[in-house]
């Protein structure tokens, strides 16, 4: 088949949601199928901007290329899915989740403005056709699809997506948490610097880069966490599976993440993960006491569980075993599988 | 969001006036909601919205109309016919020139000259003979095309697009009371079967004690409770003599709101008939569902569109009286069918009308509403200016594109 992958890019950022789109490109190519990814330049400030992006993809015809007919399009996230094709399938990353779940919180985009309210009004109106008319749709978690059901009334089965290829090994069941991810406000590290900070002899180590890296260094130094807490900057895929193949723990306990990738990896490298009662997506797969530990988003109940794992390391590897069982089943045979049925 | 809500409110007696003050509270919690006093018709300063609740009773939303021309808003159409409202604006005010306009808007010349007729005396009161042939819609529908309407079903936004209205439609359900307050009365009859409301031909009560005359031939214990004021001219109790249902019909009029409840928590079965119509939803029949009693409504217009599964239907067609009468002993025969149609209204009134799920509903029509076009005319102009700046001139396809996703008129 011929198919295309539609991404929204935004220049010089490269996350988890564009190594996804990447990812099942190849993965595509790999299994025989024509694949392409189209992405477009997605800009959503100042906030008419947002229209105007989602807009363009609607604009765009991609039925077919060169007289040759697409079979099939796969759309992952805001505002890509807007495009028209009579064969469209959404694989949902997230909406544009300040027009929802993010509307009047710190991470708001939008104002009490009578534009500003309407503007947020006409992207759900803009979801509600442009996802609603899709052949199917799936989301990458439970949470994406909640979050859609509860939103906009949509359906979407979950089709979770594989984590990516890394030398997954279990060395050694070491004395520090590790944290893996972009530092940025909302991947609360904080919470965690705040745990180890009510515990002496808990050590951390940070990998991944972002905004948030400064403050995350000043509330370490705050704490006098000096020599119990590594920041390593952004890792390279030999560092990052050393990390979690000597680790004790696996930390990763963002606000509501629509689906996170570092469970999968921790349990591939068979380490229990932490993470927290309103985490989101990590919930699909960290089960309480059975792939790891969930507690209330606190410092001191966060502590508590990493002291636990750490003084019972039998129970930790048996929960990381549990969880390598779990991310040994997300492959890319089978979502490939179910985004074609 | 500040918002101007133009609607009457109890102690009038009006079923929107009983909605209104069901609805607010929740509004409140969402939005600034400014409620103008009956007669002010200048929007309070710093509204950014004004809303209208136009209903067919000139005497209550009479100063409502006057200031909806005065400061065009959204409309809540509560009613698709309006005939009465518009001959109260017009006639009422001596203004024969404002009917005749609005009789000539409907139905052309020969509706100008009906208008005639009844302003002459020779032809009776078309809003008591014939409201439903001349809705006399269109003067409120024009005033409402700029911000958009509400209506409460699909019935009536056919009626407004097929009349031409081409502004926003939003549809929001009525709400129901969130908890009920009452107890069932002490009413006897097995199975109690009730109709509640204004007590006339259009609510089919001729045909219902037909119907229930055949239910009793089978249910001796059977009762029929009727509840609301007589109307003139339906000789309520000739028919019920005449039916031998002296003993099987227990009669209230004008009830207060705990007692109307709790008549209607009495009940095993309720029964709410209309033909014709003005196009209105009836709240009573809301209210019914909100206490999981199992329903019977005529299949037309707004009451057709209530779920297959939650009432049954009758036709009001020459077979109406068996078609009801069959209905009835459905339901009287068989207890775990009523339980079954009870289960299937609580559900369904509770979630498609619940009042916070309303309350949303109205608040994203004002939101969309209130600063809707300005966004719209902002992507559109850009999106223009982009395709000027290249030559392009196909704004058909932009149109047709912008529409598509909810984003052009």
């Amino acid at each position: 088949m011929r198919i295309v992958v539609t991404h929204p890019q935004v220049p010089f950022a490269h996350g988890g949601a564009e190594v996804l789109a990447e990812r099942l490109t190849e993965e595509l190519n790999e299994r025989g199928h024509q694949a392409a990814l189209v992405t477009v330049p997605f800009k959503w400030y100042p906030r008419e901007r947002v229209l105007e992006s989602a807009f363009v993809w609607r604009m765009l015809d991609l039925t077919e290329v060169e007289g040759r007919k697409v079979d099939l399009l796969i759309a992952t996230k805001f505002p890509s899915y807007a495009v028209r094709h009579p064969r469209k399938r959404v694989w949902l990353v997230h909406q544009f989740r300040q027009a929802y779940d993010l509307d009047r919180t710190e991470l708001a985009e939008f104002g009490e403005s009578a534009v500003d309210r309407a503007t947020r009004r006409a992207i759900h109106e803009l979801d509600r056709r442009t996802l609603g008319e899709a052949e199917k749709r799936f989301a990458i978690s439970q949470n994406v699809a909640d979050r859609l059901r509860a939103s906009l009334g949509l359906d979407a089965e979950v089709v979770l997506p594989p984590p990516q290829e890394l030398d997954y090994r279990f060395d050694e069941y070491g004395d520090f948490v590790l944290s893996v991810g972009r530092l940025d406000r909302a991947k609360r590290v904080d919470l965690l610097l705040e745990a180890a900070a009510t515990d002496p002899t808990l050590r951390v180590v940070v990998a991944g880069a972002g905004p948030d890296r400064e403050r995350l260094e000043q509330v370490a130094q705050s704490h006098k966490l000096n020599g119990r807490v590594e920041f390593r900057g952004r890792v390279d895929a030999g560092e990052l599976a050393d990390l979690y193949a000597r680790c004790g723990a696996v930390y990763y306990a963002p606000v509501d993440e629509d689906f996170g990738m570092v469970p999968y990896e921790a349990f591939l490298s068979g380490k229990p993960v932490v993470t927290t009662t309103d985490a989101g997506g990590p919930l699909d797969v960290v089960a309480d006491r059975r792939t790891g530990l969930v507690t209330a988003p606190r410092a001191d109940e966060l502590a508590g569980a990493l002291r636990y794992l750490r003084d019972h390391p039998a129970e930790g590897q048996e929960w990381g075993l549990a969880g390598k069982a779990v991310a040994e089943r997300v492959t890319w045979d089978a979502a490939i599988g179910r985004l074609l049925a | 969001m500040k918002v101007a809500y133009y609607s009457p409110l109890p102690p009038e007696r009006s079923g929107i006036a009983d909605y209104s003050a069901l609805l607010l509270p929740a509004l409140r919690e969402r939005v600034d909601v400014v409620v103008p006093a009956r007669g002010q018709t200048k929007p309070p300063r710093g509204t950014e919205l004004s809303v209208y609740h136009v209903g067919n009773n000139p005497d209550v939303h009479g100063w409502i109309v006057d200031a909806l021309r005065r400061t065009p808003g959204v409309v809540v159409l509560h009613d698709f016919v309006l005939h009465h409202l518009v001959a109260g604006l017009t006639l009422a005010r001596k203004d024969v020139a404002g009917y005749l306009n609005a009789m000539e808007r409907d139905a052309g010349l020969p509706g100008r000259l009906l208008g005639l007729g009844v302003v002459d005396g020779c032809v009776p009161p078309l809003w008591s003979t014939r409201p439903g042939d001349f809705p006399l819609a269109g003067e409120v529908l024009d005033l409402a095309s700029e911000h958009g309407l509400i209506v409460h079903s699909e019935h009536v936004r056919a009626r407004a697009l097929a009349a031409g209205f081409d502004g926003p439609i939003w549809r929001i359900p009525m709400p129901i009371w969130p908890e009920p307050p009452a107890e069932p009365a002490q009413v006897e009859g097995e199975p109690l079967i009730g109709s509640f409301g204004f007590l006339n031909a259009n609510k089919r009560i001729p045909q219902l004690l037909e119907a229930f005359s055949v239910v009793r031939a089978r249910h001796p214990r059977a009762r029929l409770l009727l509840v609301g004021p007589e109307a003139p001219g339906l000789e309520l109790e000739g028919r019920i003599a005449a039916l031998g249902l002296e003993d099987a019909v227990e009669r209230h009029g004008y009830v207060d709101e705990e007692r109307f409840w709790s008549l209607i928590a009495a009940c095993d079965v309720a029964v709410s008939l209309r033909w014709p119509t003005m196009g209105e939803t009836s709240a009573g029949a809301i209210r019914v569902l909100s206490l999981a009693k199992p329903l019977i409504v005529s299949d037309v217009d707004a009451y057709g569109e209530l779920p297959d599964d939650v009432v049954l239907k009758v036709a009001p067609d020459e077979r109406e009286v068996e078609s009801l009468a069959a209905a009835l002993l459905l339901l009287a025969d068989d207890p775990a069918r009523r339980a079954t149609f009870s289960g299937a209204a609580r559900t369904y009134a509770h979630g498609e009308h619940g009042l916070d799920r309303v309350a949303d509903l109205y608040v994203r029509a004002f939101e969309e509403a209130a600063g809707g076009p300005a966004v719209r005319e902002q992507l559109l102009r850009e999106v223009a200016r982009s395709a000027g700046d290249v030559g392009l001139e196909d704004a058909e396809a932009i149109g047709s594109a912008l529409r598509e996703v909810g984003l052009g008129r």
